[in-house]
Parts: structure tokens; sequence; C-alpha cells
């Protein structure tokens, strides 16, 4: 057996005989499976009755948009240090050793699939919902899991031959960004042509679906095209749009085998950053800024407060100084833009603002974990301060609780207007998602301290998320089931239910994770492994 | 001033430390040696506060959580964690408000200044090499003027100044009555300062050595293979 091989099927076996090791994991990925098959059998059995609701054109949208949000990380990695396909262990051990460069070559895009499939995973949950929207079945959900390996496959080469061909060379680098935005500006011209034809936003960007323009536009439209003709039974069409995808990446593989035998220096960059990146979140530092590249300007100077409250301010000084807006950053803007454009598409419609919250719930479960006052428990400053733990942890989510509230200000304010809901409704909408933000931020000390954070991040994720879904279940059936009694006011009444509820469990969370900084072990980042 | 009685700690079945008895008085230097996975990061964190154990673990008297203890203790961990997005002196201006340090410039300045960092004020903590990192970390450390200092390689990364301005620190806190506690694998860089040495192996301490107690010509290297490997002529001369 080459060694090769060897490596790529002893790290298989090693895998899964590791499973056999520790319970936790192998009933993390059981109950993960179970739930792929459950919304695999969900979709089947409610696919009859649903139908198609939206045009199957409307997924080629979607679809392009997520691929072209892999195709300008590409790019910008390709323009920066390459993409990764190697670990620190090829590097050291296979680099170095007599084996041909061109078969480590092959090795590393074998590897780079199964990273482009975990990059995917999140798409086998998606099964319902394509159902529900597009009246497709779980068929459809591996199409769209096929397309998208094979595009992030292609976008992982371009980067690397990207970074190959520009790296150290200012011009050439300048050339990419100029072929970058050319491949995509007949896209760009094309909907501003029908953007002042149509006069209407849904009309030209429904035609531009439409259009050959997208369709042609690389790897994104080329995916998406692809998958959605695939999935209508335009076999011709798929395999002709995948099949291209298929060969440019063959054909540049050849060409960086060809041309460059010796790219061990174009992927040592990438490889070695990454390392690095881990080794920094190993040694205790998870805060992203200390990895990033971005050119910071150290103008405001100071700290101020006494005690426990100093940490508050400091979060504050370092927010303003990655952040021109503080605390609220890009992403916040993106969350009140969207849901503003919700608003839009659903404006005349009943449940729009609810339907808005409830998709932003679901995603402040997983974006809590970004506030830094949850970070701190993962540096050792915080539990030497000698001040009372019930303080510190306080006043270090101080920042977080102010963002969220100005954020659901602004978010359900405007699209309030926008869909023309009661003041009531608005208010009762922004107690919900701030308290909600709060009972996460208890239910995250709580499993912390339940754990005593001695479990892998994989696993304590998902304890989480199981904790908020039965902490949250008892409140939701209590409102829904009340708030059907009372028909024209029952929305409000049950909103009002579950603010009290949020409101009463978060109190108990915070309450029973009390001396958490006194009860825990310092948690470390242990992304999939135990100590 | 510090004081670890029948501590434990366990990791699921792992147990990383023993029933530990362990006393450092003030004035004194106390080395804490033993190989890779002995459990000496353990036994740190655990005086730290920074993970649960079983036992007691006292700062002075007071129990290691409180924040009297918090007050004394001071603690370099073996791997700088800084803020990336605050500078040199935001740190050390962190610590002293959260610590509520009064006139605490001075101090902090001439930290600083015996570290080489007087320059760096500005820079962010993210713009640091690792040495200067350590530099940063001793420096917050050292700013409350604590009654006792735990350090977990603190000599790892620093260059030859940081190393000389260290062990001097070291002395001079030991002089002025502070309790201190250095887990380290360069033996050799504590040969002049050790007073006492708790050596570690498979979670307990083999050996607890006083200096008064080695032999003449015998080093603190010899006591540790000695212990750890029990040849310790072979080891040296290799």
């Amino acid at each position: 057996m080459s060694s090769l091989a060897f490596l790529l099927i002893r790290s298989i076996k090693n895998s899964l005989l590791e499973l056999l090791h520790k319970p936790a994991k192998l009933v993390l990925w059981i109950a993960i499976i179970a739930m792929i098959v459950g919304i695999f059998v969900l979709s089947t059995s409610t696919r009859q009755s649903a139908g198609s609701i939206l045009d199957i054109n409307w997924l080629k949208g979607i679809l392009f948009l997520l691929v072209l949000f892999f195709v300008v990380m590409a790019i910008q990695k390709g323009l920066a240090n390459g993409d990764t396909i190697f670990d620190m262990s090829d590097v050291n051990l296979l680099f170095v050793s007599p084996v041909n460069p061109r078969m480590i070559l092959m090795y590393g895009i074998v590897r780079m699939a199964k990273i482009a499939f975990l990059a995917g995973f999140f798409i086998l949950f998606q099964s319902n919902t394509l159902s529900n929207v597009f009246g497709v079945g779980f068929n459809a959900v591996l199409l769209v899991l096929l397309g998208f390996i094979l595009a992030v496959c292609l976008l992982q080469i371009i980067s690397l031959l990207i970074y190959s061909l520009s790296n150290g060379k200012p011009a050439r680098k300048m050339v990419v960004r100029f072929i970058s935005v050319a491949v995509f500006l007949p896209l760009i011209i094309y909907i501003c042509i029908q953007l002042l034809q149509t006069n209407a936003p849904l009309a030209a960007v429904e035609n531009t679906l439409h259009s050959s323009i997208i369709t042609w536009t690389p790897v994104a439209g080329w995916a998406s095209e692809g998958i959605v003709s695939l999935i209508s039974g335009n076999m011709g069409n798929g395999f002709l749009f995948l099949g291209l995808i298929v060969l440019s990446g063959a054909l540049l593989i050849l060409y960086i085998v060809l041309s460059n035998p010796d790219y061990y220096e174009d992927v040592l960059v990438a490889t070695e950053t990454s390392f690095e990146k881990k080794r920094i979140i190993s040694e205790g530092q998870i805060n992203t800024d200390a990895t990033s590249m971005k050119k910071v300007k150290v103008s405001k100077t100071g700290i101020v407060g006494s005690g426990a409250s100093t940490i508050f301010y400091k979060h504050l000084r370092e927010s303003f100084r990655a952040n021109k807006l503080g605390l609220w950053g890009t992403s916040s803007i993106i969350i009140i833009f969207s849901a503003a454009l919700v608003a839009r598409f659903m404006s005349g419609e009943s449940g729009g603002l609810l339907m808005i919250l409830q998709i932003l719930m679901w995603m402040q479960i997983f974006f809590i974990g970004t506030g830094r006052g949850l970070k701190e428990v993962y540096m050792h400053y915080i539990y030497l301060i000698p001040e009372s733990s019930f303080r510190k942890i306080v006043w270090s989510n101080l920042e977080l609780a102010f963002k969220v509230l100005v954020e659901s200000l602004a978010i359900f304010f405007i699209a309030g207007y926008i869909l023309g809901e009661s003041s009531p409704l608005i208010i009762l909408a922004i107690a919900v998602y701030t308290l909600f933000s709060f009972l996460l931020l208890g239910i995250n000390y709580l499993s912390l301290r339940w754990t005593g954070a001695d479990l892998s991040t994989g696993l304590l994720t998902f304890i989480y998320t199981i904790a908020v879904i039965v902490i949250m279940l008892p409140g939701l059936i209590t409102a829904i089931f009340v708030g059907r009694m009372y028909g024209g006011i029952g929305v409000l009444i049950g909103l009002g239910i579950l603010t009290i509820w949020e409101l009463i469990a978060a109190l108990v969370c915070f309450a029973l994770s009390k001396g958490i900084l006194h009860n825990c072990d310092m948690p470390v980042f242990k992304p999939g492994s135990q100590r | 001033m510090i004081n670890v009685n029948n501590m434990s700690k366990k990791y699921g079945k792992l147990v990383a430390n023993n029933n530990i008895n362990l006393s450092i008085d003030g004035g004194e230097l106390a080395v804490l040696l033993g190989p890779n996975g002995a459990g000496k990061s353990t036994l740190i964190k655990s005086i730290c506060g920074l993970l649960r154990f079983g036992g007691s673990i006292t700062i002075d008297g007071h129990e290691n959580h409180t924040t009297e203890a918090k007050r004394l203790l001071g603690y370099v961990p073996e791997f700088p964690v800084l803020y990336p997005m605050l500078t040199v002196a935001e740190h050390l201006e962190f610590i002293a408000k959260a610590y509520r340090l009064d006139n605490w410039k001075q101090n902090a300045k001439e930290l600083l200044r015996r570290f080489e960092l007087d320059d760096k004020n500005m820079k962010l903590g993210k713009e640091l090499s690792k040495g200067m990192q350590q530099k940063v970390s001793v420096c917050c450390a050292l700013l409350p003027q604590p009654k006792a200092v735990v350090f977990d390689e603190p000599l790892v990364g620093l260059d030859p100044h940081g190393i000389r301005e260290l062990k001097a620190v070291m002395q001079q806190l030991r002089d002025s009555g502070c309790a201190l506690l250095v887990s380290t694998h360069m033996i050799e860089s504590m040969e002049e300062n050790w007073d006492v040495t708790y050596i570690m192996v498979k979670g307990q301490i083999e050996r607890v050595c006083r200096r008064s107690e080695i032999k003449a010509g015998q080093s603190l290297e010899d006591v540790y293979f000695e212990i750890t490997e029990g040849h310790p002529e072979d080891t040296r001369h290799e």
C-alpha cells in the first residue's frame, strides 16, 4: 500500500475508532444522523400536501448567493495566503519525504473534498425548508450538497492558483482583482438595466434569474444552474454545468501540476497561517481579532471604570477600536437590512413580524456566543480580578445586552413600520427578542456550569442547543395554547406570556449558574477533541 | 503564604493531581519540576482558582476563590493571552482599574522600562511577538504588587534580556517577602535562586527538597534526574 493511501485509510479508521473511545462524541453523531433521517422522513411525509409554493428559480438565486459568498472568500484567500488543503503534519512529514509531489497534491485534493463536505453539512438539515418552500424532496437536498461540494472544491483550487500566480506580485494581484470584478460586471449591468426597465426590484431580480447571464456567470452561476436543472429533471443542462465545474477543476489541477511541480512554497504560508490560528486558539486566545490581518488605527486610548465595571468599559474600548460602529458592526447592519427586506416582501401578508422574530431567535442561538462577555470566561483575567463572581458576570455581559436591545429596537421598529404592525406587537417582539438573548446567556453559563466545561466544543454546543429547546418549550406551548383561546389579541397575549417565561427562565438559569467563576474549570476551546 | 492541603484534581478517570500538599512561605522561592504530563500546570491553575479541585488551597489563610486571596495573588500563565485590541498601556490600566489600585502609574512605568516595553506603550496586543506578550503578561501579574506570585513556564519565549530581568525581579520579590512558585523545565535558570523544590511525577509530589538538604557539588538538575530517572550521573554526562 502506498504511503498516501495508508495515511488516508488509517486516518478514517482512527476517526471511527476514536468514536468508540468517546461515547459522548458517538452519541452526538448518532443524534445528528437521527436528525437528518428525521428531517428526511418529515420532508417525504409533508411533500405531497405542501406542493410547490415558490418558483424553483428562486432556489437558483439562493444557491447563486451561497456559492457567490464562497467565491468572494476564495478570491480573498488567494490574494492573502492561499487556501489550506494540507495540515502542518503533512508539511512536516510528507513534504520532506521521497513521495512524488504530484501524488501529494492529489492526496491534498482528496482531503479537500472532505473539508468541502463538512462545509456543506448544514445543507442536509434544509430538507424540510426546501420541501415546504419549493416542493422538492430529499433527493434535491443531496443534489444541492453535490453541487456545493463541487463548487467549493473548484474554488479551493482557484484560490491556490491565485496565490501561486500572484504571491509577492502586486501587479498580478491587481489583475486578479480586475478579473474578479469583470467576471460579474455583465450580471451587474444586466440587473441595473432590468431595474431601469421594470422599475420594480422584485421583477428585476426575477428577470435576472431567468436570464442566461446569471447562468453563465462562472462557478456561482454554473453551480446554481446545474443543481436546479438536475432537480427540475433537465439532465442535459445539469450535467453540462456541473461538468463544466469538474472540467475547470481538472484543467486547473493539470495546469498547477505541469507548470509548477514545486508548489510546496505556495501552500506553506496558508498551512502555517491555519496552524498558527489553531495553536493560538488552543493556547486560550479565542478572540478572532487576534488573528485578523486588518490594520487597526489607535487614536483614542484609555479605560475607565473601577472594579468589575472596568470589564464593561474595556469591552467598549475593544469594540470601538475593532469597528467604527462600535458594538454594532456589519453583521448588525446586515440583520437590520435583511429584516427590512423580508418585511418588504411580506408586506400585506399577516404574520410577517412573527416570522422575522422566529428567524432571528434561531440565529441568535448561535450568534450569542460571539459576544465578548462569554469569551472572557476562556481567559484567566476575569477569574483573578478580586471582585464578586456575580458582579463580574453582569458587567462582562452588559455590552451584549445593550447591543441586542438597540439592535432589536432598530429591527422591529423598521420591519414593523414597513409591515404596518401595531405598536404593542412591535414592543412585545422587542421584549421577546431581547429577553431571549438574556435567556441564551443564562443557558450558556448554565451549560458551562453543569458540564464543568470539560467537553469538546461540538458536544457543549449540542447540549446548549438541546437545553434551549427544552427550556423554551413550556413557554412556547403555553403561549400558543393561551394565545389561540383569545382570537384577535391572542398573539399579543401569547407574546406577553413568552416574555414573562423568558424572564423567569433566564433568572433561574443565572441563579443556578451562580458562582460559575468559582465552580467551573476555566474552559479551553477544544474543537472536537478532549483533553 | 501559599498552602495546598490534600489537593486532588481529576479529569474524568484521569487523576491529574493526587493528594498534593505544598507550602510556600513569604520570602521563599519554590520551584516546581516534573516531566511533561506530571500535573504541574493543573496544580498551578488550581492554586490560581482557574480549576475545581478537591482539598483546600489558601493564600495567606484565605480560601483561594475569595476576593482577599485574589488581591494577594499574581499569575503568569504558560501561554501569554492578551487582549488583541488593547494597547500595552491599556492592559496595565485595565488591571489597575479592575484591581482598584491607587498610584499605580509609576509602578507600571517602571515595569515597562525593566522589560524594555516603554517604547511599545501604544502597540496592540495582537501586534506583539510571543516574547513581548510574555513580558506584558508578567507586568500585568506584578502590577498589583502581589504577596504571592505563581509563574508557569515564565522564561519560555523571552529574549536574554527578558530572562535576566525576570530572574532579577524574582530575586527582588523574594527579598521583599513575596512567596514565589515557579514551574519550569529550564532547571539551570533557577539554580541560583531556589529555596525549595517540589518534584512531581504522575500527578504526585515525589520529593520535596530544600536547598540546605542537597549535598555539596550536587545541582538541582542532579536532584531532578535522581528522582525522575534514578541515574543522575548517566544523564548528566550524556
